[in-house]
């Protein structure tokens, strides 16, 4: 049930007629999300009704004797046992293939089949349920004794597929609070944000991959260099779209259910450095790495830098792999990686002031823009071969647009003023939204519902995170 | 306390039930933007079908690793046998007769030009029957996508000429569509997997105040070649590769010389199969833009026992095209090549199919694309020759949205160029075929000889 089709709107209405009457009532109102979370689940595959409570049920229970231990040693026996079961969890169901690949390889024997692939990227529940077990051996958050509490949070079903991964300490107050309500503004607001992740998942991100993207990346010596180039931009505004309309729909949807979720995205293409662009982008799972990997790494706090810089390597490098098992998503942890290290030795050998605005703000905006879309041809090419035809079609230094019409000229157009368009001007909107009345925002959503229906002819597709 | 929050809810309600005026309300039946069959569907959890009888052989069809053999066989359409002068020339290359080569040449479009599709039904081909080697390359890449399997191919200085682009007035093209011209320094360089190779033939053309070039392998020269002659005519020279080497240069020494393509070549028995490829090309190509004569002159030269005349996709964008001279130019072709050979066996072959969304996102195929295929169709039979339905071996309308939503992906994002995985499949559709047109041309034979033989008299083999 993917976030933009109508089964899963038609899912939501049902959860919000459902939990708001109930609402008032603690229980029930953790049984119906708990309920809404494990159908959306279900329609996945049956087999997550087995896994998603065992493991969730396991963790609660470490979670529980986390905060009743006192000796370290089996605190954190404990908690490395909660990483195993996550990790392994992980390591099942999406690096299993890729590692019996390599040693069916090695060994020159045939690999065997491995039947336990399951189509959602259970990576986002994973990294969920780490954040709660940490969290709680750090002492930074409190165990619920609320089982019901526990699953409906760490399985809450809109951040089931691609985030925003949430720290599960601060879902379960939202979900254990008394008087929960749906304010007219908040409500405006949920509806727009969903609103506007379909325009962007439908008129931005899947015009661009269907119409450019991936033609280019399909067939590259077709291309012009020029055109590839192009095409490369046309990536780094698409998997922006693609991925914040996810996220969009997914804040939304929980708004609706009057779920507060942190945002995870700030105009990531005005960042000025690598460090900032991770400021910017998936800033919950920016977040997550830092708090929950890059802090644990030893030499964190010594006095010689080479362990900063190492660690930040390294973080990215397992960020990278935590996209998936290739060595095309290594390289692109390793190159923000060391864009991160660099920028870090930078900011240490210039004092780390404040740059300048101006031109020069320009300047770093568009340095950073050039890196990070070099590094996106190694996340989007499926093997490291395509990545290096990509790179030799811009190296040849060819020029033509024949196969950039007009509409994608115009798109593209669009989808960068979009993204520089202000956030107090997009607050604006939302307010301006959110204060009309009830029937003209049916009428607008209606409106846009057509107009989306017309102009983004391409179905329903996949959001690109949720394979991670 | 209120029992569900009101406004959200009051917006909620208004929208459902503008979403469902359209379906009370018949002037707004075009404003659907929910199928209310979805309703029941959020229900359903039928698990999702990995391995339902209907699709396995659609799965084993598309999955590019499979065994050849394992290929579901759509057969060709050749009910006058006009393939049998190809066949006879396999089974003589089959039964090994000392040097029995099979030449086929295959002129198509940009899947052609990039080798995709002929690369594997080649390579499967020669591993069948023999390998005779990599056949026709041009001189350097006219484009990017230009391509030969096991051949790396880099040419600089020259003035490239593709027919598909009509730049050259006299139509002369040389076997290939392409025609180079370059003065003193221009070269090309080849870099041959396969060392066995044995002979290379360049083609070029002989001209009043022509240059000179020499070929060279390994970094030693194999000979000059002075193209200056009293009048213009095609010109081929052929030099013998010494063992073992698998690097070849072509440089112009002289003045300007005009050449078409170079030739790998192995003793035999075995199959030559040359791809012949052209981004964009279309049925005119071969009908207009080529000279006649000359083009007829390299056919002799080569002497293909099968010609595959693979066009179709870039004309059908173009309706009234089709519909007013797809079919007379398809005629043309096959005159030119029969005026040319007789007695060589002529291949239409459709191109696979084209797709395009519609307003739902649905990816369907092109409506001209059906229409190209029953004039490609019924020209095949009133000139005797075969037919093979690529787009219906592929499994008909609808194709290219199947093969793009496959994983591995089979066709590109402009839903006409097939990706390496789904040009495998074709090529392997098209051997399948061929192979079976083949066993079929076998039996008929032995028939034939059991049908002229008296009775008790024993066939000889």
């Amino acid at each position: 049930m993917v976030l933009s089709s109508s089964a899963y709107f038609i899912f939501l209405v049902g959860a919000f007629f459902l939990y708001w009457p109930v609402a008032r009532f603690r229980a029930l109102a953790l049984a119906v999300i708990l309920f809404a979370n494990y159908f959306f689940y279900a329609k996945w595959d049956l087999f997550y009704l087995a896994l998603i409570p065992t493991a969730s049920t396991c963790d609660f229970l470490i979670a529980l004797g986390l905060q009743r231990a006192k000796e370290q040693g089996l605190r954190r026996a404990l908690v490395s046992l909660s990483v195993l079961l996550n990790l392994g969890i992980l390591a099942s169901f999406k690096y299993m293939p890729f590692f019996l690949e390599n040693v069916s390889r090695l060994s020159g024997r045939t690999a065997p089949e491995w039947h336990w692939i399951f189509p959602l990227g259970i990576s986002f529940y994973a990294f969920q349920s780490l954040t709660y077990t940490i969290d709680v051996y750090r002492r930074d958050a409190q165990a619920t004794s609320s089982y019901l509490a526990y699953l409906a949070s760490v399985s809450f079903f809109p951040t089931t597929l691609a985030g925003p991964i949430t720290r599960v300490a601060t879902l379960i107050p939202q979900f254990e609070k008394k008087d929960k309500a749906l304010s007219s503004a908040d409500g405006g607001k949920a509806l727009f944000l969903i609103a506007l992740g379909l325009t962007k998942k439908l008129l931005i991100a899947d015009y661009l991959a269907d119409n450019l993207v991936n033609r280019v990346f399909d067939l590259p010596k077709l291309y012009t260099g020029a055109e590839t180039l192009i095409a490369v931009y046309a990536y780094a505004l698409q998997l922006y779209y693609d991925f914040s309309a996810y996220t969009d729909i997914a804040i939304g949807s929980a708004l609706l259910l009057g779920i507060k979720l942190p945002p995870n995205f700030n105009m990531p293409y005005a960042a000025e450095n690598i460090a900032d662009f991770w400021r910017r982008w998936h800033i919950s799972l920016s977040n997550w790495l830092r708090d929950y990997l890059y802090f644990s790494l030893p030499g964190l706090r010594s006095k010689w830098k080479v362990f900063t810089y190492s660690n930040l390597i390294l973080t990215m490098l397992l960020g990278g792999l935590w996209h998936g098992a290739s060595w095309n998503f290594v390289i692109w942890g390793l190159l923000h990686g060391v864009g991160l290290a660099a920028t870090r030795a930078w900011q240490g050998f210039a004092g780390g002031a404040k740059g300048d605005g101006g031109w020069r703000r320009i300047a770093r905006i568009f340095l950073t823009v050039q890196f990070v879309c070099f590094a996106w041809i190694f996340f989007r090419s499926p093997t490291l071969d395509a990545a290096l035809a990509i790179l030799g079609r811009i190296g040849s230094l060819t020029v033509s647009f024949e196969n950039i019409p007009a509409p994608v000229a115009m798109v593209l157009a669009i989808a960068v003023a979009a993204h520089y368009f202000p956030l107090k001007w997009h607050g604006w909107v939302v307010d301006r939204f959110a204060a009309t009345p009830f029937y003209a925002q049916a009428v607008a959503l209606m409106l846009l519902a057509v107009a989306l229906q017309y102009v983004a002819a391409s179905g329903v597709a996949p959001f690109i995170y949720t394979k991670f | 306390m209120r029992i569900l929050p009101p406004k959200p809810t009051l917006v909620i309600l208004t929208l459902v039930a503008l979403m469902k005026a359209p379906d009370a309300m018949p002037a707004f039946k075009n404003y659907k933007v929910l199928d209310w069959q979805t309703i029941p569907a959020v229900l359903d959890f039928a698990p999702r079908k990995t391995s339902a009888v209907p699709i396995e052989d659609e799965q084993l069809r598309m999955h590019p690793d499979k065994d050849a053999a394992s290929y579901k066989i759509f057969r060709l359409s050749d009910p006058t046998h006009a393939l049998d002068h190809f066949y006879e020339a396999l089974q003589r290359t089959e039964t090994r007769w000392p040097g029995a080569i099979t030449r086929i040449v295959h002129y198509g479009d940009s899947p052609t030009t990039a080798d995709l599709i002929t690369g594997d039904a080649r390579g499967l081909l020669q591993s069948r029957f023999g390998d005779a080697g990599h056949g026709f390359c041009l001189l350097a890449k006219p484009w990017a996508w230009y391509g030969h399997n096991g051949v790396d191919l880099s040419g600089d200085g020259w003035t490239i000429d593709p027919a598909s682009m009509s730049k050259v007035k006299d139509g002369f093209y040389g076997l290939g569509g392409v025609s180079f011209r370059g003065n003193a320094g221009a070269r090309s360089n080849f870099v041959l997997k396969d060392p066995s190779h044995t002979r290379l033939e360049v083609s070029y053309l002989r001209q009043p105040g022509g240059g000179s070039f020499e070929v060279g392998a390994e970094g030693r020269t194999l000979g000059s070649v002075e193209t200056q002659a009293p009048a213009v005519e095609p010109g081929y020279v052929a030099f013998a590769i010494p063992p073992g080497a698998r690097r070849f240069q072509l440089r112009v020494t002289a003045g300007q010389v005009r050449a078409f393509g170079v030739s790998f070549e192995k003793p035999g028995p075995g199959v030559e199969y040359d791809s012949l490829g052209l981004n964009g090309a279309y049925v005119s190509v071969l009908a207009r833009m080529f000279d006649a004569r000359h083009w007829g002159r390299q056919l002799r030269q080569f002497q293909p026992d099968l010609v595959i005349i693979n066009y179709g996709t870039n004309e059908s964008a173009y309706a009234a095209f089709i519909d007013q001279s797809y079919g007379k130019e398809l005629k043309e072709i096959v005159r030119r090549v029969r005026a040319a050979l007789p007695e060589t066996s002529i291949l239409m072959m459709r191109p696979m199919d084209r797709g395009q969304r519609d307003s739902s996102g649905t990816i369907g195929t092109m409506p001209t694309i059906p229409k190209l295929v029953t004039i490609q169709q019924k020209t095949a039979m009133e000139t005797n020759c075969a037919f093979f339905n690529t787009f219906l071996a592929m499994g008909g309308p609808g194709t290219m949205g199947l093969w793009y939503q496959a994983e591995p992906r089979l066709v590109g994002g402009d839903f006409i160029h097939p990706m390496p995985a789904g040009a495998k499949i074709v090529g392997n559709l098209l051997y399948q075929a061929l192979f079976d047109g083949y066993s079929q041309f076998k039996l008929r034979r032995v028939q034939e000889r059991f049908a002229k033989a008296p009775q008790g008299e024993v066939v000889p083999k």
